[in-house]
């Protein structure tokens, strides 16, 4: 039986100085959550968003810098040669906030 | 004293008349199980001062590798280490996966057994079997779960039947049909209660609790009727089986007609945001349907985290490029979260609740995984060395029970077999092993396992 994730995640992220916070997660599927960090429009860093509520990006190179929040959608497991995922994918689940330094 | 269930057989001590004549000339090899099923006697165990009430064990198919998971060796050569990193755990000293950051805050809670390990085999069947039943069997001799021995000790608080299986039963795990979740045989009056639905989904329903639409109360009742009159000529001939499928039939009827069954099943009762925090998949709602089971009187809860390894993404880690591709970034995007959302939820839940006192959680899986990656990252099957934990009850969490080499290859010191966790389950929910026995072969009383208890893990 393959596991089955009701509904969509969605959370409200919002920037406290340059530390972003994230409200609720409703409808959470439960799978790896994660900061994506982008600078000028590059992404520079993902990071687990799980464990705490809130993050304060430690770079601070001049740039704009945009912050999601996303979540692994699992569709299968079907993978490519080099070991990446096919269908499955993260998904953004939260409005984007940003800063520039 | 020996004790069948529930029944008394006095021994050397005094024999009374009424158990002489049930143990007959040729001793306990022709006990009379139907009779003795039927008699309520004196209690075989120690329910009223028992410091676990219930138990729910989350089972991990397809088995996490020890390596990447519970027991960490941060210091062994990179093709045994793996990718994780270990996290420090709010206990010190004790360190685990980097993906378990919600469990790492609640590890004063859990007591690790890290050193256990069995030789026979390395199917996924065996390891059921040993994890379930806590014996190896075959077709012949089928051995009752877990759940059924302790529906047959206690039976059924109310309407609900004292063991369930969520959400589904083990289906093809490619070794056979034995996974050690059966009554075995106790008979059908102590199978379990599969769900057979999916909580995660929206229209969630348990067929066994609806009432076909074309039957009114009135022909239920009638049915009923019918069927106790069907019944009352089976007991003229009386066997076992008929009496078995007496209290099968009597457990249908109370799930179908009692509310408080149907409330117990209605996840829609929970408010959004601890169905959030469970996890809205079907791992985490099958958890939070296990809370509301033990609350509402079940015993015995088994939560099966997938029911086959095959085509999807689950913890039989063999990187083969197949129908068993799972790798680790399975492990970091969905399994390890998923669990680690559901099961500390759990413990939280149960413990806000007051329950987790009387509950145990045993994570149980079928074996470790090989020391060495293979040639495409994966670990194949290892029954040599793994870890499972336990918590609640009287469970003396933060601590951990055994170790292993320094690649997690063997047991290091304290060996632990899978016996020794069943009969530690039985022994912290008040039965004496020594005097509660099963049907074996030929209806001869038999222990419930040939192990004794972790005393170490009691506090």
């Amino acid at each position: 039986m393959e596991q089955k994730f009701d509904g969509t995640p969605r959370a409200e992220i919002r920037l406290d100085g340059r530390r972003v916070i994230r409200g609720e997660v409703t409808h959470d599927w439960g799978l790896l959550m994660q900061w994506e960090i982008r600078r000028n429009g590059q992404v520079i860093a993902t990071v687990p968003a799980r464990a705490e509520t809130s993050y304060l990006h430690p770079d601070t190179t001049p740039g704009t810098y945009e912050i999601v929040l996303q979540m692994w959608k699992y569709v299968d497991y079907k993978k490519k040669p080099d070991g990446e995922f096919i269908n499955s994918k993260f998904v953004e689940i939260s409005n984007k906030v940003s800063y520039t330094i | 004293m020996l004790h069948v269930g529930k029944v008394k057989i006095p021994l050397c001590s005094g024999l009374s008349r009424r158990s002489f004549l049930q143990v007959g000339s040729a001793g306990l090899a022709s006990l009379v199980l139907p009779q003795l099923l039927r008699i309520e006697a004196a209690r075989a165990v120690e329910e009223r001062s028992a410091k676990i009430r219930n138990c729910i064990t989350i089972f991990l198919v397809g088995s996490p590798g020890q390596l990447d998971t519970w027991d960490m060796k941060p210091d062994a050569p990179a093709e045994v280490r793996g990718k994780f990193k270990p996290i420090k755990t709010n206990v010190t000293g004790i360190q685990i996966c980097e993906h378990f950051p919600l469990m790492a805050r609640m590890m004063d809670r859990v007591a690790l057994i890290r050193s256990l390990h069995y030789n026979t085999g390395a199917t996924h069947e065996n390891g059921q079997r040993w994890m379930m039943t806590g014996h190896d069997f075959n077709g012949d001799n089928v051995k009752p779960h877990c759940g059924s021995i302790i529906s047959r000790v206690f039976g059924p608080r109310g309407d609900l039947p004292a063991n369930v299986i969520l959400p589904g039963p083990i289906g093809n795990t490619g070794a056979g049909p034995l996974h050690g979740q059966t009554a075995g045989g106790l008979g059908s009056a102590h199978e379990p209660f599969f769900l057979g639905a999916d909580p995660a989904l929206t229209d969630f329903r348990v067929a066994d609790l609806e009432v076909p639409k074309e039957q009114s109360a009135f022909r239920l009742d009638a049915r009923r009727h019918l069927l106790d009159q069907l019944d009352e000529l089976q007991r003229r001939t009386e066997s076992r089986s008929t009496q078995m499928h007496d209290s099968a039939y009597e457990r249908a009827f109370r799930l179908l007609t009692s509310p408080k069954a149907k409330k117990a099943f209605d996840l829609t009762a929970e408010k959004d945001t601890l169905r959030d925090r469970y996890g809205r998949n079907t791992f985490g709602q099958s958890c939070l349907m296990a809370r509301r089971l033990i609350e509402s009187g079940v015993r015995y809860v088994t939560v099966n985290h997938f029911d086959t390894v095959f085509n999807l993404s689950c913890w039989d880690m063999h990187a083969d490029g197949g129908g068993l591709n799972n790798t680790y970034l399975d492990y970091e995007r969905m399994l390890c979260p998923q669990f680690d959302l559901g099961f500390t939820a759990l413990i939280e839940d149960l413990e806000q609740r007051g329950l987790l006192k009387d509950t145990v959680v045993a994570v149980l899986s079928e074996f470790g995984r090989t020391p060495r990656l293979n040639g495409r990252g994966g670990r194949d099957h290892y029954p040599n060395a793994w870890t499972n934990f336990l918590c609640g009850g009287n469970i003396r969490g933060g601590q951990v029970i055994g170790s292993t080499d320094k690649i997690a290859s063997r047991p290091h010191d304290f060996p632990v077999e899978p016996p020794q966790i069943l009969a530690s389950i039985y022994h912290g929910m008040g039965i004496n092993l020594d005097t509660t026995m099963m049907p074996g072969p030929g209806d001869r009383p038999v222990r419930l396992v040939e192990a004794e208890p972790i005393r170490q893990l009691f506090a």
